[in-house]
């Protein structure tokens, strides 16, 4: 696993991580229990991943792919990356 | 006696603090901690003296609240607000934090978008729903105001721990007698800038104090004017009267003084200071019978935006009020808004002001 940007800091600095998981789901799950301060970064309440995180398997956004079902081999890399959709796109409190 | 003042400030790229002695003469600038993130607001328990609490709604890793309890030395990540599993709702944004009643010491309510209340027991590591309002029958009569439906004021009385109100837009005010456990409507005398409804008077409050000292008292500044009321009566008195505008969204009220309360008027639609009086935190002394322009330190003809979270009074005496712009200026008074000087400039746009009197 290679966390980028926002997510590495969610992470308390780590940058990476090796995890044993049969697919991408399995993946973040073997993620989320070596790092818990990601858990509600990635996801929220209801479970759905967050709109403007990008699950890379290898090359390839896992949206391309089957999601979370997208099947991994031994070597493989999956990247958590922040979206740059975000930030400029947050609103204001207006009325 | 107290040693100083810090001014908490949310922007749109972080939160700032700045700090100063019982003269808020000369100030420290301490921060940005998250830097480049959106804070809306920034909340200091007076109970403890220490604890510092911050809404910070980022689009990456989503929303959440941080929590500090040195000041903002060290913060950590509270466990978010979470609507139910069977719920259609997601925790979207946090709006406001308020520390609970003194006699509560490890109470807080947060109020977020979807227009909800939040209620930590343990000191804001977590928050439990408030279901009689998240789940009030009238709900589906609440529509989102220009930022989106959001429940933005938190009172907790100050004698009576069980009394709350809070304020949505665009639903108005709803209060509270028993802890949470029920929730009344409670516009009365606001009016609307819709026709009448016949589901009832939904209003747009758009900033809603309580004396923190005082019982009952409350001031609001609604989409239609600005209104007190106090502990028994059951309608807001307007009080709008002598103000440039009746519109605006930041308001204050005095900590010990519940007649004295200061609002920033803004001219619709621009959300500008009023273009015929310049800048100027405009102070009742008498529960709104008249009003005072305060511009004296202010530049000349100058047209300011404060946001409604973006005027504040600490506790010192006399109270220092401070307002902050989204132009990255955050001013302050040491005289109660008689005269007023810059803290500091090019900040980021400045969402949310508070107070720690230390």
């Amino acid at each position: 696993m290679k966390l980028h940007g926002a997510f590495s800091e969610f992470a308390g600095g780590a940058r990476s991580a090796s995890v044993d998981a049969a697919d991408v789901g399995g993946a973040l799950a073997a993620l989320v229990a070596r790092h818990p301060s990601l858990a509600e970064r990635l996801r929220d309440e209801h479970g759905l991943l967050r709109p403007h995180v990008n699950i890379f398997a290898n090359d390839e956004d896992m949206r391309y792919l089957q999601g979370e079902r997208t099947a991994l081999r031994d070597g493989d890399t999956v990247h958590v990356v922040p979206a740059v959709s975000g930030g400029e796109g947050d609103r204001w409190p207006e009325a | 006696m107290a040693r100083g003042v810090m001014v908490l400030l949310g922007t749109k790229k972080g939160v700032y603090a700045f700090r100063s002695g019982a003269a808020r003469e000369r100030w420290r600038a301490e921060g940005p901690h998250f830097p480049g993130q959106v804070v809306y607001h920034v909340a200091f328990d007076h109970r403890d003296g220490r604890s510092l609490y911050a809404g910070i709604n980022n689009t990456w890793g989503g929303p959440r609240i941080e929590l500090s309890r040195d000041l903002g030395k060290t913060w950590q990540t509270a466990k978010n607000p979470a609507f139910p599993k069977h719920d259609d709702r997601t925790f979207s944004r946090t709006w406001h934090i308020e520390p609970g009643h003194a006699s509560e010491p490890d109470v807080l309510w947060a109020g977020v978008e979807p227009a909800s209340l939040f209620k930590s027991s343990d000191r804001g590591e977590t928050w439990q729903p408030v279901s009689a309002l998240n789940d009030h029958p009238e709900r589906k009569y609440w529509n989102p105001g220009g930022g989106g439906l959001g429940l933005h004021s938190i009172a907790v009385d100050a004698a009576d721990p069980k009394m709350v109100t809070i304020g949505i837009s665009a639903a108005g005010v709803y209060e509270t007698k028993d802890g949470g456990a029920s929730w009344t409507r409670a516009n009365e005398g606001t009016g609307s800038p819709l026709p009448p409804q016949p589901e009832g008077d939904f209003g747009c409050v758009h900033h809603l104090v309580g004396s923190p000292t005082v019982p009952g008292a409350r001031f609001q500044q609604n989409h239609t004017g600005m209104y007190f009321k106090d502990g028994g009566e059951r309608r807001w008195t307007n009080v709008t009267k002598g103000l440039p505008t009746d519109y605006g969204f930041a308001s204050a009220i005095h900590p010990r003084d519940p007649k004295t309360a200061y609002v920033f008027p803004l001219e619709f639609p621009m959300r500008m200071s009023p273009a015929a009086t310049g800048a100027a935190v405009w102070r009742t002394r008498d529960r709104g019978k008249s009003w005072t322009k305060h511009a004296n330190g202010l530049p000349r003809a100058s047209r300011y935006e404060v946001m409604r979270e973006g005027l504040a009074t600490d506790r010192l005496d006399p109270a220092g009020v401070y307002f902050g712009t989204t132009n990255g200026e955050i001013w302050g008074s040491a005289d109660e808004g008689r005269s007023w000087s810059l803290i500091a400039q090019h900040l980021p746009p400045i969402l949310s002001v508070e107070t720690a009197t230390l």
